[in-house]
């Protein structure tokens, strides 16, 4: 399949949109936590993704290539100052319209506790640093080995592993008081 | 005590657990459609909304195409960007002495042009007692700055991408009707204590010294409060925010902003039938 997305055939695009896309836009609104966001920046990766559609290596898995794209814009994000204001004024969480793929009970109280978790924990991750979120997710949210982030982040294996501890300890404090 | 990496402490444990538990948010149904026909057909468009076209596939570079490139690719840009921008706002009634105080500078209310200029930066806008100004994007939507009303406005939505507005509300009242160009984007409001995300309605939010009131006249407006989640208030409805901690109240509209909207929503019908001048 990944030889003919190089080629860019149809068939193969769409096979590879729908086995990535949701992936990449889980993973970015849980780095960025905002839903016009990460719809905008989920578009740039796909855009991206496109264009160096014929450098896409046939023989690996292309998830850890779009995740260095989704970090870097993510990353240029973070960087820009129009998102610096709206940090500002905004609330981190309570974003409008995400749909989320919560396990349904058919137990009303369940369910809004389990929401209400969930809010939680995307608060607290959404208060570390940058530089400690990405790892975090990558690894804990998305899967990938400390090797693949390290690769994935342009940074060394021992500085991933570093930062997804430190991220970690520093989450499991915001939880504990969040009374999670 | 030192703990091996793999097995972190009990408290990163349940942060660790706690990650690997989160779902999975899904993209808006149309949004995910938009973007999978576009990314098929390979027409989807850049980061800054340009609209460039992808390169066909296997094309061989040259040296000479390393300087054009470049250039064609500023110049589609540019022209894309032109053609993304959307409406500007223009004043379309003012009422009052004025000035209007834009970024500490007061302009007045003759000099309508170089209003709503200014207003289209996003900067800060005072209003005085007994003045007010309505501005409109045409087709899109229509602003109404209410008086002594503290306020920031960004430029319209862009027509294609880049699809939404932002505006900020301090103290008074913004009154706010969107038209058929406004369909697919959004506007996002906020106030020190409460969120509010427009997709097509008329609706005022009111920045009270207790916290912000939404009247919703028609459709439905989405408001949070603080870190809680956004729920929905529809036509005829308003919700109050308190910025003491209470829970919000929802209570039918007051007679006085059914009025006032009503007729807002009434003047501005034609300016937002849609399409440009």
């Amino acid at each position: 399949m990944l030889e003919r997305v190089r080629r860019r055939d149809p068939a193969a695009l769409t096979a590879f949109f729908e086995a990535y896309f949701d992936r990449v836009f889980g993973l970015v609104y849980r780095l960025l936590g905002d839903r016009a966001m990460t719809e905008d920046v989920t578009q740039e990766v796909f855009y991206k993704a496109y264009r160096a559609a014929d450098r896409l290596d046939p023989e690996r898995d292309p998830m850890p290539w779009l995740v260095t794209i989704a970090h870097n814009a993510c990353r240029d994000l973070w960087r820009s100052s129009a998102y610096r204001m709206g940090r500002r004024s905004a609330s981190i969480d309570g974003q409008p319209g995400i749909e989320l793929a919560l396990p349904a009970r058919g137990n009303p109280e369940h369910d809004a506790l389990a929401a209400e978790r969930e809010r939680l924990v995307q608060a607290a991750i959404l208060e570390l640093p940058e530089a400690l979120r990405t790892p975090l997710l990558l690894h804990d949210y998305q899967g990938m080995s400390h090797e693949e982030i390290a690769t994935a982040l342009g940074i060394q294996h021992a500085a991933a592993r570093k930062r997804y501890s430190r991220a970690l300890a520093a989450l499991g404090a915001r939880l504990r008081e969040t009374m999670i | 005590m030192s703990e091996r990496p793999d097995e972190p402490a009990p408290e990163a444990r349940r942060a660790r657990d706690a990650v690997r538990a989160l779902s999975a948010p899904r993209p808006e149904p149309g949004y995910r459609a938009r973007m999978k026909r576009d990314f098929v057909a390979g027409t989807l468009a850049g980061p800054v909304g340009t609209g460039v076209s992808h390169p066909p596939p296997g094309q061989e570079s040259s040296s000479w195409r390393g300087m054009l490139l470049p250039m064609a690719a500023a110049l589609l840009i540019v022209s894309a960007l032109s053609l993304n921008r959307g409406p500007d706002w223009e004043v379309v009634r003012t009422a009052g002495g004025g000035p209007a105080v834009v970024d500490g500078r007061a302009i007045p209310f003759d000099r309508p042009a170089e209003l709503a200029r200014a207003i289209a930066n996003g900067a800060r806008v005072a209003m005085p007692p007994g003045a007010s100004l309505v501005l409109a994007a045409r087709g899109q939507m229509a602003v109404e700055i209410t008086p002594a009303t503290a306020a920031s406005l960004s430029a319209p939505p862009g027509r294609w991408v880049g699809r939404i507005a932002r505006a900020e509300v301090t103290t008074g009242e913004l009154r706010i009707t969107t038209g058929r160009d406004f369909h697919g984007a959004r506007l996002r409001v906020r106030t020190p204590e409460a969120s509010i995300e427009v997709t097509g309605t008329t609706l005022a939010v009111i920045r009270e010294p207790h916290g912000t009131c939404v009247c919703v006249m028609d459709g439905v407006v989405r408001v949070g409060a603080g870190r809680g989640p956004m729920v929905a208030v529809e036509a005829g409805r308003r919700r109050f925010v308190f910025n003491d901690g209470r829970a919000p109240e929802q209570a039918e509209m007051r007679p006085i902003e059914h009025v006032e909207l009503a007729a807002m929503r009434d003047e501005q019908r034609e300016r937002m039938a849609g399409g440009r001048e």
